[in-house]
């Protein structure tokens, strides 16, 4: 393999890793706009859709539903039941404080993150779960570059999603209250936003992205275990820190920036200095330009 | 629709209804039919215990929660005692606890030195989340700073452990200036993840730098302390090390939340623009409280692998931050004696819960957040955050 | 001053007091305590169930054969939660109770740790599973593994290279932990020994990540024939699917980390279709152990990798207890080193570092979607 095709095909990689990034940030980004939380909890969720997506399908397989069919019935299955764990946390756990500082919240969100890691431990056991059927490996080849037919379906559904959730934040009237509640809430229950419900709208539609992005990593990996929400809940929100935090095309370019820097860095610097990467760019981006690359700065409320 | 239908959907008991059916259908896949169904049911019981206590003493909840925020036995009113009996307290207790040293089993004091050491990681991240505000979610990076001094030092140039464990905590420190200086001009929330990344940071460099660090084989043969010739082998005199190190570092912390600077975190905490509109150097104030915290978190770490004999990365990740800072949180932001109080108990409870032991991190994950929401200031809280909630939840 | 809370203060002290003072137990001397310690909750908790089970069916033969130096013996279970701070708490509190064996630990990040205590306390302690080299290579007295080392592994992979792979290019990956690193860095040193050659590639991957392919990739341009990977199963999988995935036919060739079923799972059959792995020889196959097997098997139920290496691990501690005829760490010790045992793995000796002298690893392929054991002499 040249040297040439072979960077092409660490960008054919990256841009995989990086879909999945952008869809899990999406959530992060949007949560964060509307209340100014990190939702640590996040990666979890993520992780709880990849759980479901697998369960359901291996369910589906068991009754008798071909493997064509059983994978976006998984895939719709996962990202209700995730969207309904995202509402409860708001609901239980999040709404209580809402006017309790920042403190309170960043260290809920912590505690959720480990009772849901742990849960799923607990009920399902540390061992990696495999998803029931395995997905062909074949794919195109464009000259030396390999590109597998479930990449081509994870960049597609990524890139459909993004454009929905975009038309719909920018075009409907649903949309709209979203961005009024995000500007500021108190204005926005004074002119008649459902502003509580709009909240939790968000929650629910972060954590259905979450799951999707879930469900497609565990049909491209084939296994997923309880951690697997940690690394990819960092990642994640790296991305939407590094696209401007709050700012949802920000968060689609900060997932796919992330996956392919991290992808060159592991192809060309080692393996074992990926992490450190994707760690030090957030740093960096944190230090240098906070508001991210597509981000306005705003001062800080007194 | 009907406004009469309308009203029932609205009700508390329709909501009840639709919470029960979504923990059902969330637990099932997880759990299975049955057991979803027990969770479900536990879900209507409490959902129809709580509406029916609304209904029966409208308010029971409030004052419920309002009891919980500001009574107990351990409620912090500390501050409120004669000075004497301030002094002679913790005196008596340091007492106590050394000689219950003579009397205890290895094992025991092995757990007890375990504490220990939690308790002056927890100290140190006590001055920079509870009296300065700031969330650190990497802490024990800053352990592990101490740990590979010594281990590494101790091993290849046969340092005495008495240089390391000041030199140690001034390198932590040092790397807590590092780590500080560029990042610290970040809001809260921001800062809690920098701190996050690096930790982890920490961690792989620890895993990768083969040439120093001996990679994920981690460091062997580490000495134990020895004085005048005297060598700590028994866990009785790690025992007595740390509590030694620990009465320190209690003292030292008592004595900073009543300086000026300790005054002055306060101010920070509470407001940031109004302190620092007030001519507060806030970002003086900060570097200093995660250059002090540091410190403590690197003497901790150096103690450590002169009691373990070997270090490695593994024992620096991520979940033992969470776990310092959750002693921390559950035992009072910003008090000594709650942060104490803290580390003792979630450091023994596994000892005490062998039997139930892989149930303990769910544990400490529901107790965080039910913490956070019906007592933020923790067990023990600090005198001042005591009066500041108890005005807060009176009418 | 409010006594009334004082008195409430003090309260929960002497409750701290009564926690302090929980765990304290010793032995009175009637029996003679073992104890059987690894992860018994948490991740691993399946592979402490394997080894409890051993130790429990060694220690029910000794008792039912009226137990050793006439006393009964006592098994004790010890949980490190494969947490090195643990693994050291668990040591102490058996000194604490009076224990002179330990069957343990399962980790070598736990043993390691561990093994200091039980140096300084001069109790025997046999590993059924921790293959680092380092387990043994501080020469402890009396320490032992009876299970093989990475260095042995990796040098009967490469040993099987040498042989029927002599012209291969190999590439090595490892993951970075310690016995990933360690079971490559011997397969490197044993292959270039024994060939003359480097690997034409090394390289890492990290253990908690799904996507290997900026590596492979990597890899793919030095066009390898075999690549030995020193690491654990799911990443194990995960990199032989990616190679496909990428169009890469290389083979596959791991460690007794990757022998798991789940390996071809996650790989997928057709894609790990080939694939080597070493590990020890099929314990239900080896007529040496089908007594034991059976008895296991109708006492608990399914044999796990380790539970048979536990049961020895007990049983030549006793052994040289006999013959040493005291519980002396140190003459228990000294017996098992001038002993040979009859074990179900074959006769087993010890060297001066503790180890077993035979290398007992052996070839293992995946074969129609199964996990095959090849001929040793092929």
């Amino acid at each position: 393999m040249t040297s040439g095709s072979a960077f092409l095909q660490q960008i054919v990689n990256g841009l995989t890793v990086g879909a999945v990034y952008a869809l899990i940030a999406l959530g992060y980004t949007m949560v964060y706009g509307i209340i100014e939380l990190i939702n640590f909890a996040h990666g979890e969720i993520y992780m709880l859709g990849a759980y479901f997506g697998t369960i359901a399908a291996g369910a589906l397989l068991v009754a008798g539903v071909p493997a064509a069919a059983a994978l976006p019935l998984a895939l719709v299955a996962a990202a209700a039941l995730t969207g309904l764990y995202g509402l409860s946390a708001e609901r239980i756990a999040y709404r209580p404080l809402r006017k309790a500082g920042r403190l309170a919240p960043l260290i809920t969100a912590l505690g959720l993150s480990i009772f849901f890691q742990q849960l799923v431990l607990l009920t399902q056991g540390a061992k990696d779960k495999v998803f029931p059927f395995a997905i062909t490996s074949a794919g195109i080849a464009l000259g030396p570059v390999r590109v597998a037919y479930i990449q081509i379906v994870i960049l597609a559904v990524a890139a459909a999603l993004m454009v929905g959730l975009q038309t719909f934040i920018q075009r409907t009237s649903v949309g709209r209250a979203m961005r009024c509640t995000a500007q500021d809430p108190l204005m926005a229950s004074l002119v008649g936003v459902p502003v509580n419900r709009i909240i939790a709208l968000t929650f629910v539609l972060g954590s259905s992205l979450a799951a999707v992005a879930g469900v497609l990593v565990v049909v491209y990996y084939g296994k997923v275990n309880y951690l697997a929400g940690y690394t990819a809940g960092l990642k994640a929100f790296t991305a939407a820190v590094l696209g401007g935090i709050g700012n949802i095309p920000g968060a689609m370019l900060g997932g796919i920036f992330l996956g392919v820097v991290e992808g060159l860095a592991a192809g060309y610097i080692g393996g074992e200095y990926k992490d450190v990467v994707a760690f030090v760019i957030l740093v960096l981006v944190l230090i240098v330009r906070p508001q991210g690359l597509l981000g306005v700065r705003v001062p800080d409320k007194v | 629709m009907s406004g009469a239908a309308r009203q029932v959907l609205r009700s508390a008991w329709a909501k009840a209804a639709g919470w029960t059916a979504a923990f059902y259908v969330m637990t099932l896949p997880l759990l299975g039919a049955a057991r979803a169904l027990w969770i479900a049911l536990g879900v209507a019981a409490l959902q129809a215990v709580l509406i029916s206590l609304d209904h029966l003493t409208p308010g029971a909840r409030q004052r419920f929660r309002r009891v919980v925020a500001g009574g107990g036995v351990l409620a912090g009113r500390l501050g409120r005692m004669p000075g004497w009996l301030r002094t002679a307290l913790p005196l008596v207790l340091l007492t106590a606890v050394a000689a219950s040293g003579l009397g205890l089993g290895p094992y025991t004091l092995d757990v007890a030195t375990n504490a220990g050491i939690y308790v002056l990681l927890a100290l140190g991240l006590n001055v920079v989340v509870g009296q300065a505000g700031l969330l650190v979610l990497g802490f024990i990076a800053f352990s592990a700073v101490g740990a590979y001094t010594y281990g590494i030092l101790g091993t290849q140039f046969h340092l005495s452990f008495w240089l390391a464990l000041p030199l140690g905590g001034l390198l932590a420190a040092c790397f807590g200036l590092l780590l500080g200086l560029p990042t610290l001009r970040l809001r809260g929330d921001y800062l809690a993840i920098v701190t996050l990344g690096f930790g982890e940071i920490t961690r792989i460099t620890l895993n990768n730098w083969n040439s120093l660090t001996h990679g994920p084989n981690g460091i062997l043969g580490i000495p134990p302390p020895s004085l005048f010739g005297f060598t700590f082998s028994q866990p009785r005199h790690y025992f007595y090390l740390v509590l030694a190190l620990v009465a320190l570092a209690a003292f030292c912390s008592r004595r900073l939340e009543r300086s000026r600077l300790g005054r002055a975190w306060v101010a920070m905490r509470e407001d940031e623009t109004a302190a620092e509109s007030m001519g507060v150097p806030t970002l003086r104030l900060k570097l200093l409280a995660f250059m002090i915290a540091a410190f403590w978190g690197g003497v901790a770490g150096v103690v450590f692998a002169s009691k373990q004999l070997f270090i490695s990365p593994e024992s620096f990740n991520f979940l033992e931050s969470v776990m310092v800072l959750c002693m921390v949180v559950l035992g009072g932001m910003g008090s000594v004696p709650g942060v104490i109080l803290g580390a003792v108990l979630l450091a023994f409870l596994p000892e005490v819960l062998r039997g139930v032991a892989e149930y303990r991190l769910i544990v400490f994950a529901v107790a965080m957040i039910l913490l956070m929401q019906y007592r933020p200031q923790g067990l023990w809280p600090s005198s001042r955050r005591f009066e500041e909630s108890a005005a807060e939840t009176s009418p | 001053m409010p006594l009334r809370r004082l008195a409430g203060r003090f309260l929960a002290l002497a409750v701290l007091g009564l926690l302090l003072m929980a765990g304290c137990s010793g032995n009175d001397g009637k029996v003679i305590r073992v104890a059987c310690v690894g992860p018994m909750t948490g991740e691993q908790a399946k592979q402490g169930k394997d080894m409890i089970e051993g130790a429990q069916l060694a220690v029910e033969e000794w008792n039912a054969k009226g137990g050793v130096l006439g006393k009964k013996i006592e098994l004790l279970i010890g949980d490190d939660a494969q947490d090195p701070k643990q693994a050291n708490a668990v040591a102490n509190k058996m000194f604490t109770q009076g224990v002179v064996v330990i069957d343990g630990h399962y980790n070598s990040s736990c043993t390691i740790p561990a093994s200091e205590v039980y140096n300084l306390r001069k109790m025997v302690c046999l590993t059924p599973a921790s293959t680092n080299p380092q387990v043994t290579d501080r020469k402890y007295p009396t320490i032992f593994r009876v299970c093989g080392r990475d260095d042995q592994q990796g040098r009967a992979a490469a040993q099987w290279i040498a042989k029927h792979l002599p012209e291969a290019r190999v590439a090595v990956l490892d993951d970075k932990t310690t016995y990933g690193q360690g079971l490559a860095g011997e397969f490197s040193k044993s292959y270039t020994e024994l060939t003359g050659k480097q690997p034409v590639f090394t390289g890492v991957i990290v253990k908690d990540d799904q996507d290997h392919t900026p590596v492979l990739t990597n890899m793919k341009g030095f066009a390898p024939d075999i690549v030995y990977f020193g690491g654990l199963y799911p990443q194990g999988g995960l990199i032989v699917k990616q190679m496909r995935q990428l169009g890469m036919k290389t083979s596959f060739m791991s460690g007794d980390g990757t022998y798991d079923p789940e390996f071809i799972r996650i790989a997928g059959p057709e894609n790990a279709e080939g694939s080597y792995l070493t590990f020890i020889p099929d314990q239900e196959k080896l007529p040496t152990a089908r007594e034991v097997v059976e008895a296991y098997k109708k006492r608990f139920g399914e044999v796990g990798p380790y539970s048979l290496y536990s049961y020895e691990a007990l049983n030549i501690a006793l052994q040289g207890m006999v013959k040493a005829g005291s519980t002396d760490g140190e003459k228990v010790a000294q017996a098992i080193h001038g002993m040979t045992f009859n074990t179900v793995f074959g006769p087993m000796q010890f060297d001066a570092k503790g180890d077993v002298l035979v290398s007992p690893y052996v070839m293992w392929q995946v074969q129609g979607g199964k996990l095959v054991q090849l001929p040793t002499d092929s």
